[in-house]
């Protein structure tokens, strides 16, 4: 792909950052799905080990952060070397903040102890993750195979995860105005719906990341816009 | 392969900037050049623009050296050596045989890798250089030889030793004096050989700083093999490499996506 750098051990720095984004990128994927069967499960205790797990993401974004930080004092990267390292600190923190959400929708299992369990309702959330986690696979793919078209197709295919998510939240509205007693399981609902959207967010951020760091340039396309939950929610239903 | 700038060229943000906008001060066009037989420059074409600082940068014996040393005609000193293609500065040919080689110095000044002082007071260093193109009273000396000095930002260091030797000075400040000596004569273009490589980091910082500040009156081109530094002075960036002109761009781009993958290869140390 890509000559070695006279000195090795720059190679070695660089081979090292990019594992620990893999690394990194595994464990979130492992988190968004362990965090969705729980819900789907209502398996309080499941959930509880999710919410554990996500200090190992933690901490392996602060040693990665660390070690780009050294070696940008080191060796002073430049050109694709520079943007390389820019990346893998900017993706560590999408893959971080995707670990939060899938923690935040954990702890979220616990609160919903109703009779009130809608399957429709799950399968919406569950279809919406698996979703979310294909884009998110595909992006990391993308990164590690240095595969721009992986990642521009991550970048365009968010709508549809919008789309799902403004369908639930329309969805989750009625049941609520149905039974004020849902009201409860529909607002943790609907913040794991968002959570889920929001992980999808992050897919993207890594797309437009993976291609400026191929490219050197940002994506200059307009993207498509699918998320209009607010106002169409709001809106449908006045 | 040459590349010759395209209209607009993208800056730090990646907007494209007009350089029509910027004057051509020095114009190469299909230059090359022989050491005798053997070809050290390969149709060279290049615009140094007004009021920028023009990196040059590549392997040793790419040629930038020598480029720069056509710039002032220096290499009218030694026999065997011949430049074809022209050099317009401000549209005259310096190439040309009927060029006032002397007067074209003045004009042209230049900055070596080793400071040059002579081994004369620190006083005569400026002072002997301006004697050969303007005739100045005592008082419009001294005070040439002082904004001169200031210019290099080494006037408080110096100014109350004006008699002691050139050479009684540290590294760092003898260079500061060769460019206070160069700044002296009012040259247009400034050209910088590795100015930096024999100093501390700190006389290197001094001298950046003045380069900096130097490019608001002069044009200047500057060669080094400090990666770093040319991306910290430079406006533009030209990478050489075997006598050939690989890449030109602006230093933003140069060193964060180069165009080429050779230029690519040597900024991010993947060479050979």
């Amino acid at each position: 792909m890509m000559n070695e750098h006279t000195t090795k051990a720059f190679d070695v720095d660089l081979q090292e950052l990019i594992r620990m984004v893999t690394e990194m990128g595994g464990l979130a994927e492992k988190q968004i799905a362990d965090s969705v069967a729980a819900l789907a499960k209502r398996d309080v205790a499941f959930a509880a080990e999710v919410v554990t797990l996500d200090a190992a993401i933690d901490a392996l974004q602060r040693e990665l952060e660390e070690k780009a930080v050294l070696t940008i004092a080191r060796r002073q990267p430049m050109a694709v070397d520079l943007r390389q390292i820019v990346g893998t600190i900017r993706i560590s923190g999408d893959l971080e903040r995707i670990g939060d959400l899938a923690k935040n929708i954990a702890k979220r299992v616990a609160e919903l102890n109703g009779d009130f369990y809608p399957q429709k309702l799950m399968r919406g959330v569950e279809h919406m993750a698996a979703l979310v986690l294909a884009q998110l696979k595909e992006v990391l793919d993308g990164y590690a195979a240095h595969d721009v078209e992986k990642a521009l197709s991550v970048w365009r295919g968010d709508t549809e995860v919008d789309a799902l998510c403004t369908s639930l939240f329309r969805e989750l509205l009625t049941y609520m105005m149905e039974d004020p007693r849902n009201i409860t399981f529909c607002i943790h609902l609907m913040f794991c719906a968002k959570n889920i959207e929001r992980m999808g967010d992050h897919a993207t951020n890594i797309a437009e990341t993976v291609y400026y760091v191929i490219e050197g340039r940002q994506i200059n396309d307009q993207r498509p816009k699918g998320n209009t939950t607010v106002l169409a929610s709001t809106e449908a239903e006045q | 392969m040459n590349v010759a700038p395209s209209t607009t060229v993208p800056t730090v943000t990646h907007a494209p900037v007009d350089i029509s906008s910027l004057a051509e001060k020095v114009g190469i066009r299909n230059l090359n050049f022989f050491y005798g037989e053997s070809k050290a420059l390969k149709s060279i074409n290049l615009t140094l623009y007004r009021g920028k600082v023009t990196a040059f940068i590549g392997p040793s014996g790419c040629g930038k050296s020598t480029l720069l040393r056509i710039l002032n005609r220096m290499y009218d000193l030694y026999p065997g050596q011949r430049a074809e293609g022209e050099v317009l500065f401000d549209g005259d040919n310096i190439l040309d045989p009927r060029q006032d080689i002397n007067l074209l110095r003045s004009r042209i000044g230049m900055v070596f890798q080793k400071p040059t002082p002579f081994p004369m007071s620190i006083y005569e260093n400026i002072a002997f250089g301006v004697r050969l193109y303007d005739k100045l009273s005592k008082a419009d000396l001294d005070n040439r030889v002082e904004m001169s000095l200031r210019r290099a930002a080494i006037w408080d260091e110096v100014k109350d030793k004006l008699n002691a030797n050139g050479l009684s000075l540290s590294g760092g400040q003898q260079q500061r004096l060769c460019i206070a000596r160069t700044v002296a004569v009012r040259p247009e273009v400034i050209l910088f050989d590795e100015p930096c490589s024999a100093l501390d980091p700190i006389s290197t910082a001094k001298i950046e700083e003045l380069i900096d500040e130097l490019k608001a009156d002069y044009t200047i081109a500057i060669v080094t093999h400090n990666m770093q530094q040319a991306a910290r002075v430079s406006d533009f960036t030209a990478f050489m490499y075997l006598g050939e002109l690989i890449e030109f761009d602006t230093t933003s781009k140069m060193f964060t996506s180069p165009s080429d993958s050779r230029t690519q290869d040597y900024i991010t140390g993947r060479f050979g």
